[in-house]
């Protein structure tokens, strides 16, 4: 099983409901400043690019590497990548050396204040949603269908079927971090 | 300019200066011994045991979970983990390579203050060799343990362990420096520093130079902040004048001829130049960026 992302910049409205829907479901909706990016704690990152001809803006979150950096460079196996494909983190083994966050080439860890855990998607809750066959919650408010999450071992998994449809590309690819976050840059 | 502030440079950057210090002083420590140099082998026994304390004081200091290490280093061991761990993350080497070398240089202590009878152990050929051996990978770790990080493009860079090794070998013939008197050894720590000196000046324009113009626009922005920019007046003053500049000046003048008061002072610039080098490295860090 190989758990995958996909966002859909053509259809992103860029209305951040996906952002709001992750800080609620897994850092109870707090008002908290999120340390290590600014603004809220949520596990997405929103980049705007102000190029004056073509102004684009990226949504992007962990990408659950195959090839993950994170979780190689971790001294206790905090970070490790599950059977399901998800990178994931386990609080009790983590020291908090905040290697996996110098390591992570899309800087896509950010430090709970609190806890001092290297926090990224998925959150608690959204794991949960996954265990329970259900989508992460970012996939199911997303009002303009921007976001697909599904096996891409399966076939007729929803991101397959996106996968097959649109122009995709993946970050830092030459990295050979080997991501499953996919973006559909056009048809 | 949004410099990385995942690590707190200051404290990480006084933790590989201690780590250099201790893992480059076993190695001297285990030379002056197999050479058959006793001249302060106790005071520079001192420094080492110190040198690792302080190292994992700081190392402990910047981690956001503390309380949690203990427990987590424990599962992971029992767990097995640790142990494959030690195969993909310099981390887990390092607190393996610190833990080691703490024990090893703890004897050495002993040995060389309270508890005369661990000659036999200690002064055997194998001890000193591996005392010496642990001390080089403890260096060689705090090197690959920025350069492994591939977040940061600057730091990502092979260079990097060279450095740190050249710099942990310019503190390590300071801290000779500063404690042997006798002239003939110091005339060779004058030497042998000098030409440290003269490498690591090469290896530090290389990494410059390579972060300038490699293309990766984050490595850019580093060197640029460290050779013209934010971070230049400190780069400067304290890594390029008082680290690099002024210990070879005085090591040429001490060439001619040696001088203890003039000997002291180019040993402590040589330690204040490289804790300021590490400092200013981790400082620089820029993260990657991303775009489509
Ligand atoms: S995106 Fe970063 S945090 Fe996520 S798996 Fe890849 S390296 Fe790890
Ligand atoms: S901060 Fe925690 S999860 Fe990250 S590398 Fe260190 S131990 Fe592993």
């Amino acid at each position: 099983m190989r758990l995958a992302h996909l966002w859909d910049q053509s259809r992103c409205i860029g209305c951040g409901a996906c952002i709001a829907a992750c800080n609620a479901a897994n850092y109870r909706s707090t008002t908290k400043d999120n340390p290590t990016w600014g603004g809220v704690q949520t596990n997405i990152k929103r980049i705007v690019f102000d190029l004056k001809e073509k102004p684009y803006i990226l949504l992007v979150q962990c990408q659950h590497c195959e090839n993950a950096p994170c979780v190689a460079v971790c001294p206790t196996g905090a970070s490790y990548i599950d059977r399901d494909g998800l990178v994931k983190i386990n609080p009790d083994l983590c020291i908090g050396c905040k290697y996996c966050m110098t390591a992570c080439p899309y800087g896509m860890r950010w430090l709970d204040p609190d806890f001092g855990l290297p926090e990224k998607c998925m959150g608690e809750t959204c794991q949960s949603r996954v265990k329970a066959g259900l989508m992460p919650v970012c996939v199911t408010v997303c009002p303009a269908g921007a976001r697909a999450f599904g096996d891409l071992d399966d076939p007729n998994s929803e991101v397959n079927k996106r996968l097959k449809k649109g122009r995709v590309v993946r970050l830092l690819e030459y990295k050979g971090t080997r991501p499953k976050f996919f973006v559909v840059v056009g048809r | 300019m949004m410099f990385q502030e995942v690590w707190n440079p200051v404290i990480i950057g006084l933790f590989l200066w201690f780590a250099g210090i201790a893992g480059m002083g076993s190695v001297a420590y285990a030379l002056m011994k197999l050479g058959k140099v006793e001249e302060k082998t106790k005071e520079l026994s001192c420094v080492v045991f110190a040198s690792i304390v302080l190292a994992l004081v700081f190392v402990v200091a910047d981690l956001s979970r503390p309380l949690n290490m203990p427990l987590a280093i424990i599962r992971s061991v029992l767990s097995g983990t640790f142990f494959y761990k030690l195969s993909t993350s310099w981390m887990t080497i390092g607190i393996s390579l610190l833990s080691i070398l703490l024990l090893l240089a703890l004897l050495v202590l002993l040995r060389e203050t309270v508890a005369k009878g661990l000659q036999k152990i200690v002064d055997a050929k194998w001890y000193l060799v591996l005392t010496g051996f642990v001390g080089f990978m403890v260096v060689i770790y705090s090197g690959f343990l920025i350069a492994d990080a591939p977040g940061v493009p600057f730091w990502n860079n092979s260079l990097i362990p060279v450095l740190w090794i050249l710099s942990a070998s310019i503190c390590a013939i300071a801290v000779l420096k500063i404690l042997v008197h006798k002239p003939e050894v110091s005339n060779f720590l004058t030497k042998s520093g000098l030409a440290v000196d003269i490498a690591e000046a090469v290896a530090l324009a290389s990494l410059l130079n390579v972060s300038l113009y490699s293309g990766v626009e984050a490595a850019r922005r580093s060197a640029e902040a460290l050779v013209a920019g934010e971070l230049a007046a400190a780069f400067w003053l304290l890594v390029v004048l008082v680290g690099v500049a002024v210990p070879m000046v005085l090591g040429f003048m001490l060439l001619r001829k040696e001088d203890r008061r003039l000997a002291l002072l180019a040993a402590a610039c040589a330690l204040v130049g490289a804790l300021a080098l590490r400092i200013l490295v981790l400082q620089a860090g820029i993260f990657l960026e991303l775009s489509l």
